[in-house]
């Protein structure tokens, strides 16, 4: 039979402290890059210092005679192209750290350094047969734009049309937690490793790919991992290399990378700019959008944007150029596309409300999508379906908590009359976030009334052990700390990777199968031996029921009564418990000192949708989690990459900037739960809104467009210069 | 319990030039308390400076109360000898150059960064980790705020958090959030888990810093 989630809810929804909580506080939570294995090894890698060469030649001669030198495993071969400042080209394990560095510096590489491009102005600018990154073309481009309607007249009929640039440097994931692992094989041919990972499963059948062993004898442990955004799948380059090496000496071997490689060689959110006509009439209603955008995956395979992002525009052109670039391959990244759509899409609109003397408020109402009638015949609750409804609701509620009336003027005529002004802007976003299979939880009951949940899903700081006990214990009318949760551990069955926010989606439907099934078979069981019709037996907290001759027995003693059985209840994803689809909308608050041009972020206010909440606790930090990350990426953060050596100038983090707590605004987060929708992710979207909130709120303050994040002082100055918001990327 | 040290608790400082002498602590209290602070007295010359390393040296250290020796290389941190000679880890190498925090443990109750002294040099101190701030299972007042309040998402900086925040307190018990946050500017988190530390803050505030 098809489980529902309960109408009445005990636990769901409500908050629960994390249950590994205590562990992780305390530091006594084991990581990977905490493993230590007897007799373990410490792997390091070397890596290219040019931003474009061809490998010519490796002398390892002396470094293999080092102290304590153990292996080595060549990654790229003689003659090979490096592509990036940071491409791998070996690595070696040592006894010791120490000694691991030495040997890495005992190594004589020669390179034959080759013509590259790090800044996409460089890249656009050369011949259009430039080949810099693999033997493929730097730059590409459809010839012809992607049109809907007719632009042309939509821009000639226009009351106002503005014309601008915006955009957004590339950042760096900065998990904490690098990428690595501690990789041991055992007598038997079986690979173990403890991964920082966002997918146990997908990396152990990655490893047993690439060593052609059977699936069955990899097992991925991910306990704890300290981050990961988007980063963090498969087994990787440095995955290989620490299995070979662990082969190769036959000892444990531990290898992450260093904070510079973390940065340089680990992915990174592409830029993304855009020279954009945005055009409307004297009532709000926006008639027409053009872009011509442009954004570089790096040395990876492509880096697009969804615009415009969200509103419904009947007049577009569309042409979006990658610019390839020898700088490592960006990867997905809280919201990959997003943020940077929505930059190139809210920014605008504010620009075009400005000229048409209105509240940006107010044009964002009038140019929300509709909901679609065809999409509610198939899930009368999906995003397609609700989203006017939705996003006039939250735009409302953000209004009120943020006193918009109040505090919105028009732009640069703030109250305040010293050098430093205030500001509101807004946005708005949408993300997926929907669950799917295989994802496979286990809940076991046995005779002493414990209960064990297991997975082989993964915890990336979102209480995913906590989601399931939550459930667990909802459906079994226990408290979340009764249950046993074990998970992090390939072995224990099929799970996705938690990438787009499908996680608790993915695994909380397969929970509540499992829960369910579990009490299902436990009254099976257990109808005989109470005297009971199994049909008339039920769940109440802390203990089971028989309705019909309203008897009880407390959980541990009904369980009692399995004896020597243990129950078992297997559980996959299905749908009809998650959605797809969330919207949110953010308001931010600034004060510009227009003096030294820096910026301070004073208030948000973020309205987010998730379906329905598990854990309204976790959720609630998952959102303002998200609105720092966008505070972060909208004023401090940026990858720096220097043209005349091709490498990235701030690979740490003293010039890669992060703000710490001081930096902070005050975070109003408003959760709306719509349990009728089932599940959705929330990892993603309060990352996404926020840095075009902050850019329209700097706009309101200044009167004048930064165009591109961060929002750093020169910018602003440079801004507050021209005074005609000219973007010089 | 044995310490190389004996009772000199002048800090991290003495303690390397005494290491470097390698005399009895006796005559390196006696030698700190008169070489810098007299020039002009005639002294008997200084004994030429021992050099230590390259290769590993003996080194003990008193972490989270108990003392541990370990074999290492001079140039090893007190970062690196915790996690990877000791198995000390709840103090985690991220930045690994003193600007992110997650490597702060407490030296004679003041918070330092570990990746940014040497292990030979915090010989005699008292080094606690996050790891301390636990004692028969049950949490002190700063980590059990985290668990409540949720101010930790992945969980990797939350040790060196946890580890400024008692000291932060301890240096002052009636200290505003504000200064508070001010003890903690030397950290960085990533996941975002501010809003909830400050809700964590507000709580231990009440308390001055002494928990529900």
């Amino acid at each position: 039979m098809a489980y529902t989630w309960p109408i009445k809810r005990r636990l769901l929804g409500t908050k629960v402290a994390r249950l590994d909580g205590p562990e992780k506080s305390s530091g006594r939570a084991k990581y990977s890059f905490d493993i230590n294995r007897p007799g373990m090894l410490h792997a390091m890698i070397l890596r290219c210092p040019y931003a474009h060469a061809k490998l010519k030649s490796v002398d390892t001669s002396v470094a293999e005679r080092t102290p304590g030198f153990e292996a080595l495993h060549r990654i790229a071969k003689d003659g090979a192209e490096l592509n990036y400042a940071g491409d791998e080209v070996l690595a070696i394990a040592a006894d010791t750290e120490e000694h691991a560095a030495d040997a890495l510096r005992a190594i004589k590489v020669e390179y034959e350094q080759l013509p590259f491009f790090v800044k996409e102005e460089d890249a656009l600018r050369a011949e259009a047969t430039a080949k810099t990154v693999g033997g493929r073309a730097n730059v590409n481009a459809p010839a012809e734009p992607s049109v809907t309607g007719d632009i042309d007249k939509a821009f000639k009929e226009a009351d106002a049309v503005v014309e601008g640039v915006y955009g957004s440097h590339a950042i760096s994931h900065q998990c904490l937690e690098s990428h690595g692992l501690v990789a041991e094989w055992d007598k038997e041919g079986g690979l173990t490793v403890w991964c920082s990972t966002q997918a146990t499963d997908g990396t152990a059948q990655g490893l047993a790919r690439a060593f052609k062993i059977p699936q069955t004898k990899v097992k991925c442990i991910t306990h704890y991992m300290g981050g990961g955004f988007g980063s963090k799948f498969g087994p990787d380059v440095q995955g290989i290399a620490c299995a070979e090496l662990a082969k190769k000496a036959q000892a444990p071997v531990k290898l992450m990378l260093n904070r510079a490689e973390e940065i340089t060689a680990a992915g990174h959110r592409p830029s993304s700019y855009g020279k954009v006509k945005i055009a409307g009439k004297k009532d709000g209603t926006v008639t027409a959008f053009s872009i011509e955008s442009f954004a570089s995956p790096g040395a990876g395979g492509g880096a697009g944007v969804v615009v415009p992002y969200v509103y419904t525009i009947p007049n577009t052109s569309t042409r979006h150029t990658n610019v390839r670039l020898n700088y490592n391959a960006q990867r997905a990244m809280r919201a990959p596309g997003h943020p940077q759509s929505c930059l190139l899409t809210d920014c605008p609109l504010d620009d075009l409300a400005a000229k048409l003397n209105l509240d940006p408020m107010k044009v964002r109402l009038k140019n929300l999508p509709a909901s679609s009638e065809e999409s509610a015949k198939t899930n009368k609750t999906s995003y397609a379906a609700i989203r006017h409804t939705l996003y006039t609701e939250q735009i409302q509620l953000a209004a009120r908590l943020a006193e918009w009336e109040k505090k919105w003027h028009p732009p640069g005529q703030g109250p305040l009359t010293g050098p430093v002004k205030h500001g509101i802007g807004m946005a708005l976003h949408t993300w997926g976030g929907a669950g799917g299979a295989p994802n496979d939880v286990l809940v076991q009951i046995a005779s002493d009334g414990s209960v064990l949940v297991q997975s082989s899903t993964q915890d990336l700081g979102t209480a995913c052990r906590t989601v399931l006990a939550i459930i667990t214990a909802e459906i079994l009318g226990l408290e979340p700390k009764d249950i046993t949760v074990r998970i992090g551990d390939s072995s224990f069955g099929r799970s996705t990777g938690s990438g787009g926010s499908t996680t608790t989606p993915g695994v909380s439907p397969a929970a509540l199968n499992a829960a369910s099934a579990a009490r299902d078979s436990l009254f099976e069981k257990l109808a005989e031996r109470l005297k009971a019709k199994k049909e008339d037996l039920t769940i109440e907290p802390g203990k089971v029921v028989d309705k019909a001759n309203n008897k009880s027995w407390s959980w541990r003693e009904a369980c009692a009564r399995l004896g020597m059985d243990t129950i078992s209840g297997l559980g996959k994803w299905t749908s009809g418990l998650s959605n797809n689809g969330v919207g949110g909308v953010q308001i931010a608050e600034v004060l510009v000192d227009t003096d030294t041009g820096v910026v301070r972020c004073t208030k948000v206010v973020a309205v987010q949708d998730c379906g329905l909440i598990v854990n309204r606790l976790a959720c609630e930090s998952q959102v303002a989690g998200g609105v720092i990350a966008s505070i972060n990426y909208a004023l401090f953060e940026e990858n720096i990459l220097d043209r005349v050596t091709g490498r990235q100038v701030n690979p740490d983090m003293e010039f890669y900037k992060l703000g710490g707590i001081e930096d902070m605004p005050q975070i109003v987060v408003q959760m709306m739960d719509m349990p009728e929708r089932g599940v959705i992710g929330i990892g993603e979207p309060p990352c996404i809104s926020g840095a075009a909130a902050i850019g329209n709120a700097v706009f309101n303050a200044i009167g004048v467009r930064v165009p591109v994040v961060p929002f750093t002082p020169d910018r602003v100055l440079a801004a507050l210069a021209t005074k005609e918001g000219k973007a010089s990327t | 319990m044995h310490d190389p040290r004996g009772p000199n608790k002048n800090g991290p400082g003495p303690s390397r030039r005494e290491f470097l002498r390698g005399s009895g602590a006796a005559a390196a209290a006696t030698a700190l308390a008169t070489a810098p602070l007299a020039p002009l007295v005639e002294a008997a010359p200084a004994p030429p400076p021992q050099g230590f390393g390259p290769g590993p040296v003996t080194v003990g250290l008193k972490v989270n109360g108990q003392y541990m020796t370990q074999k290492v290389e001079p140039r090893v941190t007190l970062l690196d000898a915790l996690r990877n000679y000791l198995d000390v880890t709840g103090c985690k190498r991220v930045c690994d150059r003193g600007t992110c925090g997650a490597c702060t443990v407490l030296l004679d109750g003041k918070p330092v960064y570990s990746c940014s002294m040497l292990a030979i040099e915090a010989q005699g101190n008292v080094i606690q980790t996050a790891e301390s701030l636990v004692a028969d299972g049950k949490l002190d007042a700063i980590p059990a705020a985290f668990v409540k309040y949720d101010a930790q998402q992945c969980g990797f900086c939350t040790p060196g958090f946890v580890v400024a925040m008692r000291a932060a307190f301890d240096k002052n018990p009636k200290a505003s959030p504000a200064e508070i946050e001010e003890g903690l500017s030397g950290n960085i988190c990533r996941c975002g888990t501010y809003q909830q530390m400050r809700d964590a803050i507000a709580a231990l505030c009440k308390s001055q810093g002494k928990g529900d």
